[in-house]
């Protein structure tokens, strides 16, 4: 509808939103005592986005494929060096169907956790200071999926790590939490670099940024693709450049999506507010990544060994990450290694060209993780541990808590109807029809496969460990009950959502948001032969997980591992996270700290010594000077007669003797 | 008429503002420094009437004549002098010039 | 030699004699004593040079008035000063200064002519002449001089003042 249409030039209002909700609690909120310290502020502004987000969403379901594109230029220079041309840098928004898919996404979750918080959050202190840059995330964030150029982009990008970092260690008094910000922040920074560093090729070879659509590229001589987007001349022009520069991009993308090797920071987030990890950590800051990804493949396009490195790091990170989930105790944790391996699948999807794929799965993602992180949550905000082995027969208290864990173990265990299945099959079966043509695809393909009875054993696990049985495990633990409708009402829409969401994808409107043009296909998915036998094995392996998990922690039973059992050395490496985080640290103090020191004492010796010496050379010579000036006049007529026969020295020796030697007159 | 070297003449009156100068930069009482500059200012008198001598005509004439003023400057010179010093000595309860090394009383 | 050159060297000596004592003496009265010799010692100089006009003046003025406003001011500032302050050492440097200049001055002295020149007497006439006449302003502003330092010495000296 030409209505909603017209929305789309105003797609800025849903950031804008946010930042006036940043502002307005940020400085007014510590007043706001009986508005809950600024969050029904936030949650007021966090709901208008939600409505300008899903009008534009809708209105991109309506004529699908349509891009609006409203950029203004920021400045331009000219010709020089490098770019003959000149180049222009512009600012601008962006809405194609990813980005308004994404702004749904966003938009809806973060609004739902917004409200969430207010009770979640309400025995905590320093509330305006959450709920400010819980509105200055989701802000960012927005701002990032409707970006039109890569440095808009990042510069969204920084300011979502940043904000990352202030929410991780909002508990900040507590070392490991800010310790666990500074980590987040450290790691993805190191991603970060490498982003910039690609887009800093690009921009070279290229002298654009973007926009990501029309323009920059296109005004390059570049092939258009199903005859809407521009897309690079394929993977052959310059293909070195463009591998750098995927595989630095791939940087920043395995960095903000904690895949492998950048793992270690998620597991860490888990410090801060479950709220936070719920929208940050699982929906939306994680995905972007994935959509950076995304975009990339639809823009730039990924060489072929790109693509292998890609679905390498996905298929792997997938299963890697589902393996340190299975043995630990804290559920928080749990759900976070869960976040890190779909986000493998995710990668992996998008790797092997299937990108709309990959984000259809990010799209039933964000809402059956972010469902259990807050159903975990309700169940730390109860009972006030986050130890699975101090819980138990919860369900019977909190029927509905319990009830939406379930949806979203199920949803993320990938058994039909529920969302996960569509999804995460989907994925699986794209992978699997490019095998033929990439055997090297293999090994991820089944790390990827395994990691589905991975994925169900874990999360049911923690189901069981946490709701089954009879009582408590830790009787000193208090009363369980559920919490009010503020938190019960975000539980119940986003079980809908996962349940539902993954027949989405048959509405033909929606499919609009995830097609048109982009990718190579897999939406709607198809159901032939193969693709249904691929669907049984993973029912199969996903339903056996679940039985797996029942026989060994269901009905209350505990079971332990005997302290002899081959299987502890396993058991320790996986609680170690492979000793990761060890490496690393030790990395960091050695390596980088003794560089650190090298370069303070070279900054306090060499470049502050000049300073001072510079300083001290002044100060010895005016202090010497100064004692010319002694008052006395007999002094002063040395001086004067001193400088009478320098005088006379000069003009009757010196002169004639210039003269008679050099000439002149 | 007599004849005479001019050459030690010079060598006298150079050798007179040599003591006269070493007076002036070495010396702290400020009568000293006036008896000082007396003697270098009376060197300088000496020239002229050297060259006054041994010239003779209308220049010998000039020289005397300058001489003349020049003594009487240098007269004055020390009248004033000495007044300087008599206020320096009110206000110092001293005459050394040494201590008079700051701008103010 | 000549009689008046022995004359004149025997002043010459003289004159470096007193100057230097004058300034080297511990008591303030000797060194007007020593220069009252000296001023003397200059006029026999002048009028060894045929200008008994400026001798005499010489012997006016300086050995007579200056030498006297000299004593006045040593007696005036005696009670408030000691000895000690009269002379104070030598300093390197001044005397290397001191050296130095006289070197300087000696060294343009082979410029002029050597040997033995006649001394010419000056007419008194013509003196007094070109002395009233062509240097008339001259002496005038020496008088105007005059009047202002008379004029500014008592001012300095006057009661009251401290």
């Amino acid at each position: 509808m030409s209505v909603l249409n017209g929305l789309f030039g105003y797609a800025f209002l849903v950031p804008l939103l946010m930042v006036l909700s940043f502002v307005i609690v940020g400085l007014g909120g510590t007043r706001m005592k009986r508005l809950e310290w600024g969050g029904w502020v936030a949650v007021a502004f966090s709901g208008a986005a939600m409505v300008v987000g899903v009008l534009i969403g809708a209105g991109e379901m309506m004529s699908p494929g349509s891009w609006t594109n409203v950029q203004y230029t920021w400045f331009t220079l000219p010709g020089a060096g490098p770019f003959p041309n000149g180049f222009t840098l512009v600012v601008g928004t962006l809405v194609d169907p990813i980005s308004a898919l994404m702004l749904i996404v966003v938009t809806v979750v973060g609004f739902l956790v917004m409200l969430y918080s207010i009770e979640y959050m309400h025995h905590d202190r320093g509330l305006p200071r959450y709920y400010s840059e819980l509105s200055l995330f989701l802000a960012a964030m927005n701002g990032l999926v409707i970006s039109n150029n890569l440095l808009e982009f990042f510069l969204f990008w920084e300011l979502v790590g940043l904000c990352s970092y202030f929410l991780i260690g909002f508990y900040y008094e507590k070392p490991s939490a800010s310790s666990a910000a500074k980590e987040a922040f450290l790691v993805t920074r190191v991603g970060d670099v490498m982003f910039l560093l690609g887009i800093f090729i690009l921009f070279s070879t290229y002298a654009t940024a973007g926009p990501l659509g029309s323009g920059g590229w296109a005004a390059n001589g570049f092939v258009f693709a199903n005859g809407s987007q521009p897309f690079l001349a394929g993977a052959t022009a310059n293909s070195t450049t463009l591998t750098v520069a995927g595989i630095m991009i791939l940087g920043g993308a395995a960095g903000k999506s904690a895949q492998f090797p950048l793992h270690v920071w998620l597991p860490d987030a888990m410090e801060g507010p479950t709220t936070v990890s719920a929208l940050i950590h699982a929906a939306t800051m994680v995905a972007a990544g994935v959509y950076l990804l995304a975009v990339t493949s639809v823009f730039i396009g990924f060489t072929s060994f790109v693509s292998l490195v890609i679905v390498g790091i996905g298929g792997f990170t997938a299963f890697f990450a589902a393996t340190m989930a299975v043995v630990h105790p804290d559920i928080k944790r749990v759900i976070a290694y869960s976040t890190v391996s779909q986000l493998g699948y995710m990668v992996l999807a998008v790797g092997a060209g299937f990108t709309m794929v990959g984000l259809y799965h990010l799209f039933t993602h964000a809402f059956f993780k972010a469902l259990l992180f807050l159903a975990a949550g309700s169940v730390i905000h109860a009972i006030g541990t986050q130890d699975l082995f101090k819980m138990g027969g919860l369900r019977r208290a909190m029927p509905l808590t319990a009830t939406a864990f379930a949806v979203g173990g199920l949803a993320l265990s990938g058994i039909p109807p529920f969302a996960g299945f569509w999804s995460k099959d989907d994925i699986l079966a794209s992978v699997y029809s490019q095998l033929g043509a990439h055997p090297a695809y293999w090994p991820f393909f089944l790390l990827a496969f395994a990691a589905v009875f991975l994925t169900a054993y874990y999360i049911f696990r923690a189901w069981f460990l946490a709701f089954s049985g009879e009582k408590t495990r830790d009787p000193t633990l208090p009363h369980p009950h559920e919490g009010p409708w503020v938190m019960q009402v975000p539980l119940i829409v986003l079980s809908a959502f996962a349940v539902g969401a993954g027949l989405f994808v048959f509405w033909p409107n929606f499919q609009g948001l995830l097609f048109h043009g982009y990718g190579v296909g897999g939406i709607p998915p198809t159901y032939g032969t193969t693709d249904l036998l691929l669907s049984a094995v993973s029912v199969g392996l996903a339903g056996s997980g679940i039985g797996v998990a029942w026989l060994l922690w269901g009905n209350g039973r505990v079971v332990d591992l005997p302290s002899t059992s081959a299987a502890q050395p396993v058991r320790r490496l996986l609680l170690n996270r492979y000793y990761f985080k060890v490496t690393y640290d030790w990395i960091g103090a050695k390596g980088v700290y003794t560089v650190a020191r090298a370069a303070d004492f070279f900054d306090q010796y060499v470049i502050d010594g000049t300073v001072h010496g510079f300083e001290r050379g002044f100060a010895w010579t005016s202090d010497r000077l100064r004692r010319i000036q002694s008052g006395v006049v007999s002094d002063y007529a040395a001086y004067v007669v001193a400088g009478l026969l320098a005088l006379f020295v000069l003009l009757l020796v010196v002169a004639p003797y210039v003269v008679a030697h050099f000439g002149g007159t | 008429m007599t004849a005479l070297p001019i050459v030690g003449f010079l060598a006298l009156s150079a050798a007179l503002v040599a003591v006269g100068l070493f007076g002036i930069l070495t010396r702290r009482n400020f009568i000293l420094l006036l008896i000082a500059i007396e003697i270098a200012m009376s060197a300088a008198i000496l020239n002229f009437v050297y060259f006054a001598a041994f010239e003779g005509g209308p220049v010998a004439v000039m020289g005397q004549s300058i001489a003349i003023v020049v003594i009487g400057f240098a007269a004055t010179e020390v009248a004033v002098g000495l007044g300087i010093v008599l206020a320096l000595n009110r206000v110092r309860r001293s005459i050394n010039v040494a201590e008079a090394n700051e701008l103010k009383l | 030699m000549s009689v008046e050159e022995l004359a004149f060297l025997a002043l010459a000596g003289v004159a470096l004699v007193t100057g230097v004592a004058a300034l080297l003496v511990r008591e303030l009265v000797h060194t007007i004593l020593w220069i009252a010799l000296f001023f003397i010692d200059l006029a026999a100089i002048y009028f060894l040079l045929s200008a008994p006009f400026l001798g005499v003046l010489q012997l006016g003025v300086y050995a007579g008035a200056v030498t006297v406003l000299l004593l006045f001011g040593v007696m005036v500032t005696r009670k408030r000063i000691f000895s000690r302050e009269a002379a104070t050492g030598l300093g390197a440097v001044p005397l290397a200064l001191a050296v130095v200049t006289f070197i300087f001055v000696v060294a343009t002295v082979g410029e002029f002519p050597q040997g033995q020149l006649p001394v010419r007497s000056v007419d008194p006439s013509a003196l007094s002449e070109a002395l009233f006449g062509t240097y008339g302003p001259w002496l005038l502003l020496l008088g105007l001089v005059m009047l202002s330092a008379v004029s500014g010495a008592i001012y300095l000296v006057r009661e009251g003042r401290e």
